[in-house]
């Protein structure tokens, strides 16, 4: 085949597996169905041969056929976690997770500590050391900051007892809160729409008549499929209803 | 009325569904023709970062996002990528996210051959690795510990490209452009702790969250979804499929809004009619 | 048994926490020289962890045919799904392009995974919006801050939402971008900074527990 030909192919069979996956907005279909349980075994699969060339050959193999048998110690710590879908010997698996573990837990601490913690703290504190050179509405904003914190800690943290002022305090954090919530919901909306553009953005390529019009005919067979469907739906109730 | 009004409230959200694929598509073929125009203080920070790296100094690239967050993303990846090779940047790319091994290829087949850059010379890409914070904490003494090698088997010291590179302390700025929290992980692990500048490119769905960061200049600057892609298209003039998509979008952030308001409306006038 | 079962693991843990967790304060040779060598192990066992969700996917998949479970046949897809990108990786070495060729494994993580992928979260896009207009309810004054927020950034962020908000409110001189930053800079600040603090202490207390073996969930059960 040429590349011309692949590339048609590939807008074909890409508007195809779109058009499959956005079928099941309609209702659900074996189409939908396949190409879900296609995702899942793409994705490992891409997965797999990333992992088998970029760490397992290079990291592992190449350096035990090299003699270096070093890498013998993460290698079966590694293949120790496979251990876990064998009752009898799962608890071999402990090894490779308490390493793991391990590594991730005394890196993270002083990790947190100074720059999710501390460093925050600074931050909050930080603007007022500079009063000086502030202006009035920066200030103003360095208050709101500090005090919009505050609040929200109390929140989390005197969650069980919210009476009397330390109630009206964790009040006040909720709204802090609401307004992250709400620009983080706004947000949400234009990441959506963006991934969905991108994916009309696609199809609007495979649409094209250098592409044999691949969308439009895949979407005009989807469409008769589901009329088929729904006639031969009726025509069967009707029999059984006989 | 009033049931007329609440069987509105109740309608198939098939409609819906393709109310929002029309206000969509229609604009992708027929653009409105208003793109972006404003700039953002962080987005103008990120370019002024990258844009303030002397001339010849090695960057680093951690591009960690895969075809799931591909729209928001890219664009943003090929506007930074190609900036940094306007400005006569030695560029390394990394990755976290097995899913991107692919993206990066596609980059790599287009951006630098427009600017005429070569391989090995002036970029280089470096394989997969599974754990993130095992390779940022390994580049701090030494980066070949960990990349010893480049995704073509080169041997990684004798390229051109990383003369003089050992570790953070040759490294002037990392672009990290991610759909996950690997950026957490470049502030906390690498930035604060080495001092290393780091700029990063996010969804908009996390770009919220990195605003405590911003303020402390843990995090020296931030392109945010697609609109961030826009902004920073505009700032190399460089228009491409953030500035397209920003366009198309016009209309459906309009309709959501008309959603909310509509049935929030329906449920006032329901109960006080 | 009890010391290789359970001591032993524990005694790992307990060691490699607070090896790894001294070294960030010891800036010594040989510390730098161990954190190397950790980072090397960390990154292949990893790595191996990749094999637990491939084996559980294809274990209960595999389990469906043999079984001939209700919708087996689409079990079937993916192990198809996983060849269509292994083999033509096996055949071109993990390449995705040879001599300026895009090779198979390339053409499928195009124009299959990509797809495939990339369709599965756009369409939560559809869902938004019928949430937003389902169940997006101003019922307090909490919901109704939420929605301001909400309403701002989403008006804000397109150039067409920008112009209402000149038609309206030019006069006041604030532009929404300038609403819009000072939302992320100051209130949104204040509210993640509020969780952030929250989540690292508890993310701290956790990494102690595990250290000390308080905390071992994830050993599993005996």
């Amino acid at each position: 085949m040429t590349e011309t030909t692949w590339l048609i192919a590939g807008a074909w069979v890409s508007a195809g597996l779109t058009i499959f996956l956005f079928s099941f907005l309609y209702k659900d279909n074996p189409f939908f169905k396949i190409a879900e349980h296609l995702y899942l075994g793409a994705g490992m699969g891409w997965w797999f041969q990333v992992y088998l060339y970029n760490i397992w050959k290079p990291k592992v193999f190449e350096p035990l056929a090299g003699g270096d048998f070093f890498v013998l110690i993460p290698a079966l710590l590694g293949l120790s976690l496979v251990t876990q879908f064998v009752p009898k010997i799962s608890w071999i698996s402990r090894y490779g997770f308490t390493f793991m573990m391990g590594y991730g837990a005394g890196l993270e601490i002083p990790a947190r500590l100074s720059t999710d913690f501390m460093s925050q703290i600074a931050g909050t504190i930080k603007p007022f050391s500079l009063m000086a050179s502030m202006s009035g509405f920066d200030i103003l904003n360095a208050l709101i900051v500090a005090a919009g914190t505050i609040c929200v800690l109390f929140y989390f943290f005197f969650s069980v007892e919210h009476k009397g002022s330390v109630k009206k305090i964790s009040n006040i954090g909720i709204y802090f809160l609401m307004i992250y919530f709400g620009a983080a919901f706004g947000n949400t909306v234009m990441a959506r729409f963006s991934l969905l553009y991108g994916r009309f953005d696609d199809l609007n390529t495979s649409a094209a008549a250098s592409n044999f019009y691949a969308t439009q005919i895949i979407l005009a067979a989807m469409a008769a499929y589901f009329l088929l469907h729904s006639f031969l739906g009726k025509k069967e109730q009707a029999e059984e209803a006989r | 009325m009033k049931e007329n009004l609440l069987k509105f409230l109740k309608i198939d959200r098939r409609w819906i569904f393709l109310a929002l694929a029309m206000i969509l598509f229609v604009p992708i073929i027929k653009p409105i023709g208003l793109p972006n125009k404003t700039i953002s203080k962080d987005v103008q920070n990120a370019f002024n970062y990258l844009d303030k790296v002397p001339a010849g100094s090695f960057v680093l690239f951690s591009l960690d996002y895969d075809p799931s967050t591909r729209p928001e993303l890219h664009p943003q990846a090929v506007a930074a990528l190609r900036y940094a090779f306007k400005k006569n940047l030695r560029v390394g790319i990394v990755t976290y996210i097995a899913g991107s091994t692919g993206l990066i290829q596609q980059l790599i087949e287009k951006v630098p051959a427009e600017a005429g850059k070569v391989n090995g010379t002036d970029y280089v890409v470096y394989p997969y690795m599974a754990n993130a914070v095992a390779a940022m904490t390994q580049m701090a003494s030494d980066f070949y510990g960990i990349y010893d090698k480049d995704i073509d088997g080169r041997d990684a010291r004798s390229l051109p490209v990383m003369k003089g590179v050992r570790n953070y302390k040759d490294i002037p700025l990392i672009v990290n452009i991610t759909g996950t929290s690997i950026l957490d992980f470049w502030v906390a692990y690498v930035g604060d702790k080495y001092n290393v500048p780091v700029v990063g490119g996010v969804t908009a769905i996390s770009q919220p969250g990195y605003g405590p960061y911003l303020q402390t200049g843990q995090l020296k600057g931030l392109i945010g979804g697609m609109k961030g892609a826009a902004e920073f298209e505009s700032l190399v003039k460089e228009p491409g499929k953030g500035t397209s998509g920003i366009d198309a979008l016009n209309l459906a952030h309009l309709m959501v809004l008309l959603l909310i308001l509509t049935s929030n409306i329906i449920l006032l006038v329901v109960r006080y009619l | 048994m009890k010391i290789i079962k359970n001591y032993l693991p524990l005694a790992m843990v307990m060691v490699m926490g607070l090896l790894m967790l001294g070294s960030y304060y010891v800036p010594h040779k040989l510390s730098v020289d161990y954190v190397e060598q950790m980072n090397k192990w960390e990154n292949i066992v990893f790595a191996f962890a990749f094999l637990l969700g491939l084996l559980s996917l294809f274990v209960s998949h595999y389990g469906k045919i043999r079984r001939r479970q209700d919708g087996w046949g689409y079990s079937i897809f993916v192990f198809v799904g996983f060849l269509i990108m292994v083999v033509p990786s096996l055949i071109s070495g993990g390449k995705q392009m040879v001599d300026g060729q895009v090779t198979g494994l390339g053409w499928s993580f195009r124009y299959v995974y990509n797809a495939l992928s990339a369709t599965m979260f756009a369409v939560l896009a559809f869902y938004i919006v019928s949430t937003a207009y389902r169940s997006f309810r101003i019922k307090s004054a909490q919901a109704f801050v939420l929605f301001v927020a909400a309403f701002i950034l989403i008006l804000g962020k397109v150039p067409l939402g920008q112009m209402a908000w000149e038609s309206v409110l030019g006069w006041t001189g604030y532009g929404i971008d300038r609403v819009i930053e000072w939302i992320m800079s100051v209130p949104a600040v204040a509210g993640k900074r509020g969780i952030m603090i929250g989540i690292a202490i508890g993310a701290i207390v956790t990494s102690l527990k595990i250290i000390f073996g308080i905390e071992r969930q994830y050993m599993g059960k005996d």
